[in-house]
C-alpha cells in the first residue's frame, strides 16, 4: 500500500467548487464527457476586467481553480487534497492561514552542520595565492604547516588544505540547500519557504565567493526569520550579515578608501532601483558603511576604519554611519515602489502598471514596510486572479521540481537524481545565484536547450539511474577522477596531475612548491572524510496507486485526472487526444484496471509527456 | 485492489526493452532533409545578402574588465602612480607600440596581434556612463545607451539583414541563457549550453506523441505562445546541433575554461556549415568584476581568453574557414583608473575593444583616454561603442544599414582591409 494514499480525494470533491459555467469535474466519481472539457480554461471566473483591480476577490469569486493558483504562487503548487482544503475555507481565511504562518507548526527538520571547520581556517584566506604568500612568510597558513626544507612540494599541504576548505564549503552547501529543498516540500508554511527565496534571490549572495557554508546557513535562517516581516528590520539583518558583507567586499571597505560595490547594491539592487540616486550618493554612502565588518560569524565595527566625517547623502547631510543610511533610505517613496514591484513581478506576472505599484506602495508605507501588509493585499486582489495572472508565469527550476515532487504526493525529498544537480541543469543553483543581482526569472528561464532539459529531467525522477548515480557530496567529479585512477594505477603526482598544453595556462599554474592539481584533488578526499552525508533515495512512486485511489478507472478519466493534478491551463483539445491515444496504444485497452507493471510503466510514460508540455512550465 | 511496487530502474527499463531507441551510442547520425536544406542554404545565402559566407563572434567579457591592465600604458608614469600596486611592471609587459603593451597573460593577444589580424580600440565606451553593471551591460547589449531599448543590437541586425523566414537559426547564443544582446523582432536565436544534452530524451512514441501536441498553434496566453515557439525551435535545430558537435573533432588546443568550450562548439558549427552569421558568447556571472586582490583572478581570465581566442581563429585555419569570421571582444565598462584599497579596482567608464580576423587591419586604433583629465576618477571615452559595432556591421558584414540597427549614425572606424 503507498504510504501517500489519497483515497480521501475519492468521490469528495464537491461540485460548487467549480465554474457553473465549465463543467470541469474530470476525475472522481463524476466523469464528464470530454467534449465538454475539450478546449476550456480551468476556471471560468478568472477574467480580463479584473486587471489591475486591486479591490479584494469574494466568496462566490473563489473555487478550486483560484485556490490552486493561490497555493501555486504563494508557495510551490499542492495536491489536489491540499487545494479541497483551502477550497472549503473562505477566501480571507485561506489568505490568513498562508500569510500568518506562525500558527502552523514548524515541522520541517532542523540543519545539522558538518564539523568541516578548525580554529586555523578562520578567517579563511581569499585566494589560493594569498594562502601560500602567508605560508611562505610565517612558515604556515590555515592551521597547516609547511614541510621541512629539502621535502618536495613543501607547500602542498597548504595547497591541500586550502582545496579541502573550498571544497568542504561548497559540498557543504549542496547540503544545505538540499536540507532547503525539503523544507519547501513538506514545510506546513508554504509562504515562508517561497518569500525565503525570494530574499534569497532579492539579496543574492553565492557561496562561491563566501566560501562559508556556515555565513550561507545563517543568513538563510535570518531571511527566514523576517521573511514577511518588516523590510526595515530585513535591511538592518542584511547589513549586519557575514554573508553579504562578504559576497560585496565590505571587509574591504576602509577609511581613505571607499570600496563602493556594496554601497552600490545597496540602492541599486536592495532598496532604491536605477534612477533614484546618483553616482555621488553611492561614493558617499560607501563612506558610510566604512567599517562595517565581520568577524567570521559574527558582524563587526571596526571604528578605527570607519569614516566619522560628514557625508551628503540623498540630499541630507551630517556624520553618517549605516544605520542612517538605512533610515534615509526608506524614507524615499522610491523605495517601497522598488520592493513592491519586485515583489509583484516574483507573485503576480512580469509587468506592474503605474497605479498598482502607486497603489501597493502606499499600503507598504501606512503599514511601516510590514511586508505581510503588501502581501495579504496581493493575494486578496482581483488583480491577481486575473487573465493576465493566472497561469502566465514561467515557474523557475526551483519551483519546477519542487512542485512537480509535491504534486506526486511525496513527503520526503528525493536525492536520486541530486536536487541540485536537477535545478542547477536548469539555471538556478541554490546558495549560489549568477550575480548579485539575483535570478532574472520569467521568460529568461527558458532557451530552447532548457525547455528540452525541463521535460527530460523528469526522466530521471521516473526511472532513477540507481547504477550510474554519482554522489557530488561523495564521489570527486570530473578530471579529478582521471587523477583519482592514475594514482591508484601507481603513477607519480606529477604524471597523474598531466593536463592539456595551452600556453599561457601552463604558465599560470606552474609552481614547483606545490601541485595545484593534485592540492584540488586532494581536497575533495579530505572534504568526504569530514562531510555528512547526503542520504540517497529515489522518489517513491506508484501511479497505479495514485491513480486507483483518485477513481480513475479509463483511459480518460487518467489523462483527465493528471491534467487536472499537474496542469494549471488545459491543453487544447487535439492535444489532449494525443495524451489519450498515447496510453491507450501503451496499454493496448481502454480501462486501467490492471496493476501489471506494463500499466505502471504505461503511466509513468504519459505522465512524462504531460510534464515535457508548454502548459506543465506555467505557474 | 492489488498494488504493484515497481522499482522501476533505468536498467530493468533497457532489459525490458520499454525504453525504446532513444538511447544508445549506435543511433546512426541522420542529417534529415531539413538539415540538409540549412547546409545548402549556408552557402548561397539569401537574396537579402551580398556576403553570406561571413560570419560575426562577439565575445563578452561579463563584469566590466580592467583595461588599464589588459592593454597597459606603460609608457605613461600616471598609470604606474595610480595603480601603485596593481600596475603591471614595464618589464612584464608584452610590448606592442606607442609604449602600450599586453598585460603579461595575453600571450595569444599578442601573437595575433604580430601576425595583423589584431585591431585595438582604445577608450571605448558612451555619453554619460553608468556604472552599474546591469545599465551599462544593458546599454551595450541594447546598443542605445540611456535608451530603453528593447530588443538586442544582434537581434536588430539580425532582423535587419537576414530574411524573416529564412530557414535554420540566423544567431546562435551559446551558454546557460539567452543575452539581452541577440533579441530580436523576427529571429528566435538558437541558446544551448551543451550539445550533449541539448535534446528531446524518450522512446521513440513518446517524443512522436510530445511532436504531435507542440504542433498546436492555438493559444491565448502570451507565456505559453512563446513557450510553444521555443519547443519549435528546440525541436528543428537540436538534432543538428549535437550531430555537428558530436562529430566535430580537432587537435588544436584551446586552453581551458568556459569560453574554450564555447568557442570550440562555434567551431563544430561552422565547420558544419550552421547557416547561422551572428555567435554570441558571454563569461558566466561576472566573472570580471574585480573589486578585491584583482590580480591572479584577472590575468587567469586574460590568460583563459587569448588562449580561447588563439585557439579558435587557428582552428579556423585548420578547417579553411578563418577568412569567413571576425571576432569582436568587448565588456561594458572599464574599471577605476586609480586602485582602491582592497588590491582592487572599482567599477569605471571606458575600456579597449578588440576586433579579430584575417580581414582586419591589425594595429591601434583611435586615442588613448587621458589618465589625467578625468570625470569623477573615471576615463573620458575617446571612441563610442558603436562606432565599432558600425564597423562589424558595414565593413565586416556589408549590411549597409547599420544607422538602422544602431538608431543612430556612426562611423566605422575602418579596421577591415
Amino acid at each position: 500500500m503507498s504510504r501517500f494514499n489519497l483515497s480521501s480525494y475519492k468521490c469528495r470533491r464537491p461540485i460548487s467548487a467549480f465554474s457553473v459555467s465549465v463543467a470541469i469535474v474530470i476525475v472522481g466519481c463524476l466523469l464528464t464527457p470530454s467534449s465538454v472539457l475539450v478546449g476550456q480554461q480551468l476556471n471560468g471566473a478568472r477574467s480580463e476586467e479584473w486587471v489591475d483591480d486591486l479591490s479584494s476577490i469574494i466568496a462566490a469569486d473563489w473555487n478550486y481553480q483560484t485556490a490552486a493558483h493561490l497555493l501555486e504562487r504563494g508557495g510551490f503548487g499542492a495536491t489536489p487534497e491540499e487545494i479541497e482544503r483551502i477550497t472549503a475555507m473562505t477566501p480571507e481565511a485561506a489568505i490568513d492561514w498562508l500569510v500568518d504562518y506562525s500558527d502552523s507548526p514548524d515541522t520541517a527538520p532542523a540543519y545539522d552542520l558538518s564539523p568541516i571547520w578548525d580554529l586555523g581556517m578562520d578567517p579563511f584566506p581569499k585566494s589560493r595565492a594569498e594562502a601560500v604568500r602567508r605560508a611562505r612568510d610565517t612558515g604556515s597558513s590555515m592551521g597547516v604547516s609547511i614541510l621541512p626544507e629539502g621535502e618536495s612540494r613543501r607547500l602542498q599541504p597548504v595547497v591541500n588544505k586550502f582545496f579541502y576548505g573550498l571544497r568542504s564549503n561548497a559540498v557543504e552547501t549542496q547540503r544545505l540547500a538540499t536540507w532547503w529543498g525539503e523544507r519547501m516540500l513538506v514545510s506546513q508554511r508554504p509562504l515562508e519557504e517561497k518569500m525565503t527565496l525570494f530574499w534569497h534571490g532579492h539579496f543574492a549572495t553565492g557561496n562561491n565567493k563566501v566560501r562559508d557554508a556556515r555565513m550561507v546557513y545563517q543568513q538563510n535562517e535570518m531571511l527566514r526569520a523576517h521573511a514577511t516581516g518588516n523590510f526595515s528590520d530585513l535591511l538592518h539583518g542584511i547589513l549586519r550579515d557575514p554573508a553579504m558583507l562578504v559576497y560585496l567586499d565590505n571587509g574591504e571597505n576602509v577609511k581613505g578608501h571607499p570600496n563602493e560595490n556594496f554601497g552600490r547594491e545597496l540602492l541599486e539592487l536592495f532598496t532604491l532601483g536605477v534612477g533614484n540616486y546618483t553616482e555621488q550618493d553611492i561614493r558617499e554612502g560607501s563612506r558610510a558603511f566604512t567599517g562595517w565588518t565581520n568577524d567570521v560569524l559574527e558582524f563587526k565595527f571596526d571604528s578605527a576604519q570607519h569614516d566619522f566625517d560628514p557625508k551628503t547623502f540623498l540630499g541630507q547631510t551630517g556624520p553618517f554611519d549605516g544605520e542612517d543610511i538605512i533610515k534615509i533610505i526608506l524614507q524615499q517613496p522610491a523605495a517601497a515602489e522598488f520592493i513592491v514591484s519586485k515583489l509583484y513581478r516574483f507573485f503576480v506576472r512580469e509587468d506592474i502598471s503605474v497605479g498598482v505599484r502607486r497603489n501597493l506602495a502606499a499600503t507598504f508605507r501606512d503599514a511601516d514596510y510590514e511586508v505581510k501588509s503588501v502581501l495579504r493585499r496581493i493575494f486578496m486582489s482581483r488583480d491577481f486572479y486575473s487573465s493576465e495572472s493566472y497561469a502566465t508565469q514561467v515557474k523557475s527550476p526551483v519551483h519546477l521540481v519542487i512542485s512537480t515532487y509535491k504534486k506526486l504526493g511525496l513527503v520526503e525529498l528525493p536525492t536520486i537524481p541530486d536536487f541540485n544537480r536537477l535545478t542547477a541543469n536548469l539555471g538556478q543553483t541554490l546558495f549560489n545565484p549568477p550575480n548579485v543581482a539575483g535570478w532574472a526569472g520569467g521568460r529568461t528561464w527558458v532557451t530552447p536547450a532548457t525547455l528540452l532539459q525541463r521535460g527530460n529531467l523528469f526522466r530521471s525522477v521516473l526511472y532513477p539511474d540507481t547504477d550510474g548515480f554519482w554522489a557530488p557530496d561523495r564521489v570527486v567529479p570530473g578530471i579529478y577522477r582521471q587523477v583519482e585512477e592514475r594514482l591508484a594505477q601507481g603513477m607519480n603526482i606529477t604524471a597523474a596531475t598531466q593536463e592539456g598544453d595551452a600556453e599561457s595556462s601552463q604558465l599560470a599554474d606552474r609552481d614547483e612548491d606545490y601541485n595545484t592539481r593534485y592540492g584540488g584533488y586532494m581536497g575533495y578526499v579530505m572534504a568526504f572524510e569530514k562531510l555528512h552525508p547526503i542520504p540517497r533515495r529515489v522518489a517513491e512512486l506508484d501511479m497505479v496507486t495514485l491513480l486507483a485511489d483518485a477513481g480513475s478507472t479509463t483511459v480518460e478519466g487518467v489523462v483527465d485526472h493528471l491534467i487536472q493534478r499537474f496542469l494549471r491551463i488545459l491543453p487544447s483539445a487535439s492535444d489532449r487526444m494525443v495524451l489519450v491515444d498515447f496510453l491507450r496504444d501503451e496499454l493496448g485497452t481502454d480501462q486501467v484496471i490492471s496493476s501489471t507493471p506494463q500499466t505502471e510503466v504505461a503511466l509513468r510514460a504519459l505522465l512524462y509527456l504531460i510534464l515535457s508540455t508548454p502548459e506543465y512550465q506555467l505557474a | 485492489m492489488s498494488r504493484f511496487k515497481c522499482s522501476c530502474s533505468r536498467r530493468d527499463f533497457l532489459q525490458k526493452g520499454l525504453y525504446g531507441i532513444g538511447v544508445g551510442a549506435a543511433l546512426p547520425l541522420l542529417v534529415g532533409r531539413t538539415s540538409a536544406a540549412l547546409a545548402a542554404q549556408a552557402v548561397t545565402g539569401t537574396s537579402m545578402e551580398t556576403s553570406p559566407e561571413r560570419i560575426l563572434v562577439v565575445v563578452e567579457l561579463s563584469g566590466g574588465n580592467d583595461g588599464l591592465n589588459t592593454v597597459v600604458p606603460y609608457g605613461n608614469d600616471e598609470y604606474y602612480r595610480v595603480r601603485p600596486n596593481l600596475g603591471i611592471p614595464e618589464s612584464q609587459v608584452l610590448k606592442i607600440e606607442d609604449g602600450y603593451g599586453f598585460h603579461p597573460a595575453l600571450v595569444g593577444f599578442e601573437r595575433l596581434y604580430q601576425e595583423g589580424n589584431m585591431a585595438v580600440v582604445h577608450g571605448c565606451g558612451y555619453d554619460n556612463p553608468s556604472l552599474s553593471h546591469f545599465s551599462s551591460m544593458g546599454y551595450w547589449h541594447t546598443g542605445v545607451p540611456n535608451g530603453g531599448e528593447t530588443l538586442g543590437w544582434v537581434g536588430r541586425l539580425a532582423d535587419g539583414a537576414y530574411d524573416h523566414d529564412a530557414q535554420g537559426n540566423r544567431i546562435v547564443n551559446i551558454g546557460t541563457r539567452q543575452s539581452l544582446a541577440v533579441r530580436s523582432r523576427h529571429h528566435s536565436p538558437l541558446v544551448f549550453n551543451d550539445p550533449r544534452t541539448f535534446r528531446r530524451e524518450g522512446a521513440d512514441s513518446e517524443k512522436d506523441a510530445i511532436g504531435a501536441m507542440s504542433a498546436d498553434g492555438e493559444r491565448q496566453n502570451a507565456t505559453l505562445k512563446f513557450l510553444s515557439a521555443t519547443a519549435q525551435n528546440a525541436a528543428e535545430s537540436s538534432d543538428f546541433v549535437r550531430q555537428a558537435s558530436a562529430a566535430y573533432q580537432t587537435p588544436i588546443d584551446y586552453g581551458i575554461g568556459g569560453l574554450s568550450r564555447q568557442l570550440r562548439q562555434i567551431s563544430a558549427l561552422i565547420h558544419a556549415d550552421m547557416p547561422t552569421r551572428l555567435y554570441y558568447v558571454a563569461y558566466q556571472g561576472n566573472s570580471f568584476d574585480t573589486h578585491v586582490h584583482q590580480a591572479d583572478p584577472h590575468a587567469r581570465l586574460l590568460a583563459y581568453s587569448a588562449d580561447a581566442i588563439r585557439g579558435f581563429t587557428e582552428d579556423l585555419k585548420r578547417i579553411g574557414r578563418s577568412k569567413d569570421v571576425a571576432v569582436m571582444v568587448f565588456t561594458e565598462f572599464g574599471r577605476r583608473v586609480e586602485e582602491n584599497g582592497s588590491l582592487g579596482t572599482d567599477h569605471g567608464t571606458a575600456t579597449p575593444m578588440f576586433i579579430i580576423g584575417d580581414h582586419v587591419k591589425g594595429g591601434l586604433y583611435g586615442e588613448h583616454p587621458s589618465l589625467t583629465m578625468l570625470d569623477d576618477g573615471n576615463l573620458i571615452k575617446t571612441t563610442d561603442f558603436r562606432r565599432v559595432y558600425a564597423t562589424m556591421i558595414k565593413e565586416w558584414l556589408k549590411f549597409d544599414d547599420a544607422d538602422g540597427v544602431l538608431k543612430g549614425s556612426f562611423n566605422p572606424i575602418g579596421a577591415f582591409v
